[in-house]
C-alpha cells in the first residue's frame, strides 16, 4: 500500500458523499462529450444520447467497480458486519456475555503473567534518551573465575577525568537499608550528577546536585521516590523541605521524583541520598568509600557507537595501574546497556517466563474451548439463518468473514474485561502477599501490584486475535459447511457429524485440567515434605538481631536483656547462619604445622551460650565454659563433618589446629558483613564436637559453621542470636519497635523460623497459583461437559424415548449417556498425567525448587486423577440422570 | 468459419495503453479512450465500464494523478496526467510489451 494510497482510501472514509459525487460527475462528463461528438456527426441530440449511453454501458456497475478500485467495499462490508453482529448479540445477550467473561478470564491471567515479564524485561525508565546509557563492568578473565570484578569509587573517579566517550558518568551504591522515621526503607546512594546524567527532573522540589555530593561531606539531603511518598508519608507536599530522621540522623527532603522513574532499577527505591553520607549511613563502611563497589553507569556521546566506546574504555583501562589484574590477564570492560530493565536478558528471561505463560495460558485454552463449543451448538441453531443467506448467493468466505467479525467483536470485549481482571488479579495478589507473607519478607520485597503500560494493552489485543481465532474459525467454518437444498427445505441437520470436534475439545479440556491439577498436587506433597525436614536448629522461638552502632552496644545489650520477651541471649559473628571462609592446618602431635595439609572450613565467634540457645547437640567432648569468651583461650568446638573431614578415623577432641587470617574482601557492597572480632594466630585446642546445623531444604539449605571460637556478647562487631517468648514474629516487631529508641539504625531482625521456611514457602506459593488455576481448569471443564452432555441429551430425546418404549431401562441410557464422555475423558487424563509429568521434569529440573520437588510422586498423581474422574462423573451424573427419566410417550407424541 | 475475434484487450494492457496516452500530457477520460480508439484506427475500443476502474486503481497505485480542470465543453472534468513513479512504470510494461510480441511475431512467423 503506498502513501497515495492510503490518502486516497482516508479521504474515500472520511468525505465519502464528495468523493461519490465526483464520482457521479466524472461518469456523466464522459457521457456527454460522447453525445456531444455523436450530435457533431449529424445525429439528433436524442438518437445522440440514447446511443452514448449504450455505447457506455452500466453506469451504476462502473461506479460499482470504481468503488471496489477504491478499496472501500472492505469498509462497508465491515460496517454491515458490525452491525448484524450487535443485532445477534441483542438477540441472544446471555450467550455473548457468558463468552465475554469466559474468555476475558483466561485473557486477564495471561496478561497477569505479561504484567510481571514486561515488568522486569521490557519497560524502559522514564529518562533521557535511554539508549544512550550504557553500565560499565568488568568481565573475568576467561576461565579463571565467574566473579566479575567491581569498580570502585577510584575507578569511578579516574575514568570520569581521564576518559572521553562519555558526555558524563554516574555512580550509584543500591540496596542502603534505613529506618525513616521507624519504617524499614530500601535506598540508592549516588554521585551528585545522577539526575543530571539521566535527564529527570523532581516532580516536586529539586533533585541532587554535585554540591551536595562533597566528597566523604555529602549533604543531609534526600529525594523520595513518588511511592515512598505516597506510602510514608500520605502524598504529603508539605513533607518537602522537612527534616526526617534517617537512621537517627537528621535528612531534609528536598524533592519527589515522578511516579513513573524508577532510577535504572526494576522498581524504585524509596529515597536517593548523596554517596558521600554512605559512611553515616551504613556504620561497617564508615572511612572504607574507596573501596566499596558502585554500579558505573555513563550517557554516550552522541556519534560515539558502544563498540568505539568499549575498545576505548579497555585501553584506558590497561594503562590504569590502580586496577586490580588477575595475573597476566588483559583487564578488559565490557558496555551493558542500562534501561532500567534487564532488556538485554529479554529473550532469555522469556524461556524464564514459559512455564507461567504456559499455565495461565491453560485456562485461555480450556476457556476457548469451551467457547468454541457452545458456537458450534449456536451453529446448529442457525443453520436455517446461514442457509438462506448462502442460497441468496452470499458467498462463504463473506459468511465466515461475518461469523469471525461476530467472534472478534466479542474477543476484543473480552480483552478490555481482561485487562480489569488482570489489574483485579494483579492488586488482589499483592494484598494477599503482604497479608501472607512473614513480616520481614514482606518489608524487604516492598510488595506493591505491577504497573501496566501500552505493552500490555498491545498484548491483550494480540491475544483477542489469537483466541478470537482459536475459539471463532472452527466453528464457523463448520457453521457454513451445508447442504444447502435440505436446508432450505427445512430439514434442518440436528448436527453435522457432532461427535468428534466435541469429543477432541473435552479430551483438550480434561488435558489440561489433568496437568494443573496434578501440578498443584505434586507442589502440595513436596511442600509438606518440606517442611517435615527436621531442622538441626531451634527455629521455633530464636531470633538474629544485628548491631551495628558500636558506640550504642552497651545501651543496646542492657536494653535487650531487660526486654521482656527475651529469654535467653548468645553472641555470634558473622551474623548470620554460617562463617567465614578461611583454611585451617593441622597439625598432628609429632609434625610441625607447615608441612600439615590445609584445608577450608568455615569458622564463626560465638559465645558458650549459643549451643544451647539453638539446640546445637554436643558429641563428644564439652562446649565452651562461661570463663571462655575470648579466642585468646585458645579453644575451638568443631561440627561433625569438620571432625571427620580434618581427623578421619581418629579421635577430634584433644587435637590442636590453626586458622590462617581470612582474606579481607578487596571491595565492599551493602550487605558485606561489619569487621568481625581479631582472629589470633595460634594454635586451638579441640575440646569438643557437635551436630552439623542445617537449616532450610534444597538449594535453600544453608549449614552452620564447622569451627566455633568463643566471644563475648561484649566484643566489637558481635551480634546476638536469642531465644524469645511467645510467637518469635510477633517478638520480633516488639523487639525492633522497643530497640529502634535506643538505636534508630538498628540492623536487621531475622527470625530463624522465616530462614528455615523459605523453601516451604516458595512451594506453597507454586501450590496454591497451581491450586488456584487447576480449580479454575476443573471448574471450566465441568461446566463445558456439563452443557455439552445436556444439549445431546436434549437433542436426542427422541431416539432416547424410542430406545425406552423399546424395552432400554434407566441404567441403559444412564450408561449410553456417560459412555460419550468415557474416550475423551480417558485420552485426556492419560495425555495430561503424561505431559505433566514430561514437562515438570524438564522444568523444575532446572529450577530452583529441583531437590525438593519429587516430580513423579504416584500419590499425587494418582489423588488428582480420581479428583478429575469424580468430577466429570458428578458433573456427567445430572444430564445423564434426566436422559433416564424422559417420559418416552410424552416424547414420542410430541413428534 | 474463421470468426474475426472482437479486439478484446489482452489482460493488463489496458493500463499500458493508459499510461502511453498520458505521456505526452494531461487528459480526461473520454480523451484518452478516444485518443486511443483514433491512434489504432478503429482497432482498439476501449470498454468505456472498465477504463474508469483501470484509472482509479492506476491513480491508487501512483502512478497517475487527477486534478480537475475546467474542460473545452466549459464544464468541470477530472483530468488524469503520470506521476514520476508512472513513467518509470511505463517504460518497464512498455519494455515487456516489446519483448513480448516480438516474441510471438517470431513463433507466428516460425513455428
Amino acid at each position: 500500500m503506498t502513501l497515495r494510497d492510503l490518502i486516497l482510501r482516508v479521504r474515500a472514509l472520511a468525505a465519502p458523499r464528495r468523493v461519490e459525487r465526483e464520482l457521479d460527475e466524472e461518469l456523466a462528463f464522459h457521457v456527454e462529450c460522447e453525445v456531444q461528438k455523436y450530435i457533431d456527426g449529424g445525429l439528433s441530440p436524442e438518437d445522440a444520447r440514447t446511443r452514448a449511453r449504450a455505447r457506455f454501458g452500466s453506469v451504476p456497475l462502473a461506479a460499482d467497480q470504481c468503488r471496489d478500485a477504491r478499496g472501500t467495499a472492505f469498509f462497508d462490508t465491515l460496517t454491515q458486519d458490525v452491525r448484524y453482529a450487535f443485532t445477534m448479540f441483542r438477540r441472544a445477550p446471555l450467550a455473548a456475555l457468558t463468552i465475554v467473561l469466559t474468555v476475558a478470564l483466561g485473557l486477564g491471567l495471561v496478561a497477569v503473567v505479561f504484567t510481571c515479564y514486561n515488568a522486569l524485561f521490557l519497560r524502559v525508565d522514564a529518562v533521557r534518551n535511554p539508549a544512550e546509557l550504557f553500565e560499565v563492568r568488568r568481565p573475568p578473565a576467561p576461565r579463571v573465575t565467574a566473579v566479575w570484578h567491581a569498580l570502585t569509587r577510584q575507578d569511578y573517579d579516574a575514568l570520569r577525568r581521564d576518559t572521553s566517550v562519555f558526555t558524563d558518568v554516574l555512580a550509584m551504591f543500591p540496596l542502603v537499608e534505613a529506618r525513616i522515621a521507624g519504617h524499614p526503607t530500601t535506598g540508592t546512594l549516588v554521585t551528585g550528577n545522577f539526575f543530571q546524567v539521566l535527564g529527570v527532573n523532581a516532580a516536586l522540589g529539586r533533585t541532587l546536585t554535585a554540591a551536595d555530593d562533597e566528597r566523604f561531606a555529602g549533604q543531609p539531603v534526600i529525594v523520595l521516590s513518588h511511592r515512598a511518598w505516597a506510602t510514608l508519608f500520605a502524598a504529603d507536599p508539605a513533607v518537602l523541605g522537612q527534616r526526617v530522621a534517617l537512621n537517627g540522623a537528621s535528612y531534609e527532603v528536598i524533592g519527589i521524583m515522578p511516579p513513573q522513574f524508577r532510577g535504572l532499577a526494576t522498581s524504585a527505591p524509596d529515597y536517593w541520598a548523596p554517596l558521600g553520607r554512605l559512611g553515616q549511613l551504613r556504620q561497617a563502611l564508615a572511612g572504607k568509600d574507596d573501596r566499596v563497589e558502585l554500579d558505573v553507569v555513563g550517557r554516550l556521546k552522541p556519534g560515539v557507537s558502544p563498540k568505539v566506546a568499549t575498545a576505548a574504555l579497555t585501553a584506558w583501562a590497561a594503562g590504569n595501574p590502580q586496577m586490580e589484574a588477575e595475573g597476566d590477564h588483559p583487564k578488559t570492560i565490557l558496555l551493558l546497556p542500562r534501561l532500567g530493565t534487564n532488556s538485554a536478558g529479554a529473550v532469555r528471561g522469556l524461556l524464564l517466563f514459559t512455564p507461567m505463560f504456559f499455565a495461565f495460558g491453560l485456562i485461555l485454552l480450556i476457556g476457548c474451548a469451551n467457547v468454541a463449543n457452545l458456537l458450534l451448538a449456536r451453529g446448529v441453531s442457525r443453520q436455517r439463518e446461514i442457509g438462506i443467506r448462502l442460497s441468496l448467493g452470499a458467498s462463504r468466505r463473506r459468511i465466515v468473514g461475518q461469523l469471525l467479525t461476530e467472534s472478534l467483536l466479542l474477543g476484543l470485549a473480552a480483552a478490555a474485561g481482561g485487562f480489569a481482571a488482570s489489574r483485579l488479579i494483579l492488586e488482589a495478589g499483592a494484598s494477599v502477599a503482604v497479608a501472607t507473607l512473614p513480616p520481614q519478607m514482606a518489608e524487604q520485597i516492598g510488595v506493591a501490584a505491577l504497573a501496566a503500560d501500552w505493552r500490555v494493552v498491545a498484548f491483550l489485543l494480540g491475544g483477542a486475535v489469537a483466541s478470537t481465532v482459536l475459539f471463532g474459525l472452527a466453528p464457523a467454518l463448520r457453521a457454513t459447511r451445508l447442504e444447502l437444498v435440505r436446508t432450505m427445505r427445512g430439514e434442518v441437520t440436528r448436527d453435522a457429524r457432532p461427535g468428534r470436534a466435541r469429543h477432541a475439545l473435552i479430551a483438550v479440556q480434561v488435558t489440561a485440567s489433568a496437568m494443573l491439577v496434578v501440578g498443584a498436587a505434586v507442589f502440595l506433597r513436596s511442600a509438606f515434605a518440606a517442611a517435615r525436614v527436621e531442622p538441626g536448629l531451634r527455629v521455633t522461638d530464636t531470633v538474629l538481631l544485628e548491631l551495628t552502632t558500636e558506640p550504642l552496644r552497651p545501651a543496646m545489650l542492657q536494653a535487650v536483656r531487660a526486654d521482656a520477651s527475651v529469654a535467653a541471649v548468645a553472641a555470634s559473628w558473622p551474623a548470620r547462619i554460617g562463617g567465614q571462609w578461611t583454611e585451617a592446618s593441622v597439625s598432628a602431635a609429632d609434625k610441625p604445622a607447615e608441612t600439615s595439609a590445609r584445608s577450608p572450613v568455615e569458622f564463626k565467634f560465638v559465645s558458650p551460650e549459643y549451643f544451647d540457645l539453638l539446640d546445637i547437640a554436643v558429641l563428644k567432648g564439652r562446649t565452651f565454659t562461661p570463663a571462655e569468651r575470648s579466642p585468646s583461650t585458645g579453644v575451638a568446638v568443631v561440627s561433625d563433618t569438620v571432625a571427620r573431614k580434618l581427623w578421619p578415623g581418629r579421635e577430634a577432641v584433644g587435637q590442636v589446629m590453626r586458622l590462617d587470617s581470612p582474606q579481607p574482601p578487596q571491595t565492599l557492597y551493602s550487605g558485606s558483613p561489619s569487621t568481625g572480632p581479631h582472629l589470633p594466630l595460634r594454635a586451638f585446642t579441640v575440646v569438643g564436637v557437635v551436630r552439623d546445623a542445617r537449616v532450610g531444604a534444597g538449594m535453600f539449605e544453608v549449614v552452620d559453621a564447622g569451627v566455633y571460637l568463643p566471644i563475648g556478647a561484649e566484643s566489637a562487631g558481635a551480634s546476638l542470636v536469642l531465644r524469645v517468648h511467645g510467637d518469635p514474629d510477633l517478638a520480633r516487631q516488639a523487639l525492633i519497635d522497643r530497640l529502634s529508641r535506643v538505636d534508630p539504625s538498628m540492623g536487621r531482625v531475622t527470625t530463624l523460623r522465616t530462614i528455615a521456611g523459605r523453601a516451604t514457602l516458595i512451594l506453597q506459593i507454586v501450590f496454591w497459583v497451581a491450586a488456584v488455576l487447576g480449580g479454575l481448569a476443573l471448574a471450566l471443564t465441568l461446566s463445558g461437559l456439563f452443557s455439552v452432555l445436556s444439549y445431546l441429551v436434549e437433542q436426542r430425546s427422541k431416539e432416547i424415548g424410542v430406545r425406552m418404549a423399546l424395552g432400554a431401562t434407566p441404567r441403559d441410557i444412564t450408561g449410553l449417556v456417560l459412555s460419550q464422555l468415557v474416550r475423551p475423558v480417558a485420552f485426556g487424563l492419560v495425555a495430561g498425567g503424561g505431559l505433566a509429568g514430561l514437562l515438570a521434569t524438564l522444568i523444575v529440573a532446572t529450577s530452583p525448587v529441583a531437590g525438593i520437588v519429587k516430580v513423579l510422586d504416584p500419590l499425587a498423581y494418582a489423588a488428582s486423577l480420581m479428583v478429575i474422574v469424580t468430577a466429570c462423573a458428578l458433573a456427567a451424573s445430572v444430564p445423564a440422570m434426566r436422559a433416564a427419566r424422559i417420559d418416552p410417550i410424552a416424547t414420542l407424541r410430541n413428534d | 468459419m474463421a470468426r474475426h475475434p472482437a479486439p478484446d484487450l489482452l489482460p493488463g494492457t489496458l493500463d499500458l495503453l493508459i499510461l502511453r496516452t498520458l505521456q505526452n500530457g494531461s487528459l480526461h477520460g473520454w480523451a484518452i479512450s478516444e485518443r486511443v480508439q483514433q491512434i489504432s484506427q478503429d482497432v482498439l475500443q476501449i470498454n468505456q465500464g472498465s477504463l474508469y476502474p483501470a484509472l482509479h486503481r492506476l491513480e491508487h497505485q501512483g502512478w497517475i494523478e487527477a486534478t480537475w480542470a475546467v474542460s473545452e465543453l466549459g464544464r468541470r472534468a477530472k483530468y488524469y496526467q503520470l506521476t514520476s513513479s508512472g513513467r518509470r512504470q511505463l517504460v518497464v510494461e512498455a519494455d515487456a510489451w516489446e519483448r513480448m510480441s516480438a516474441a510471438i511475431g517470431r513463433v507466428m512467423k516460425l513455428a
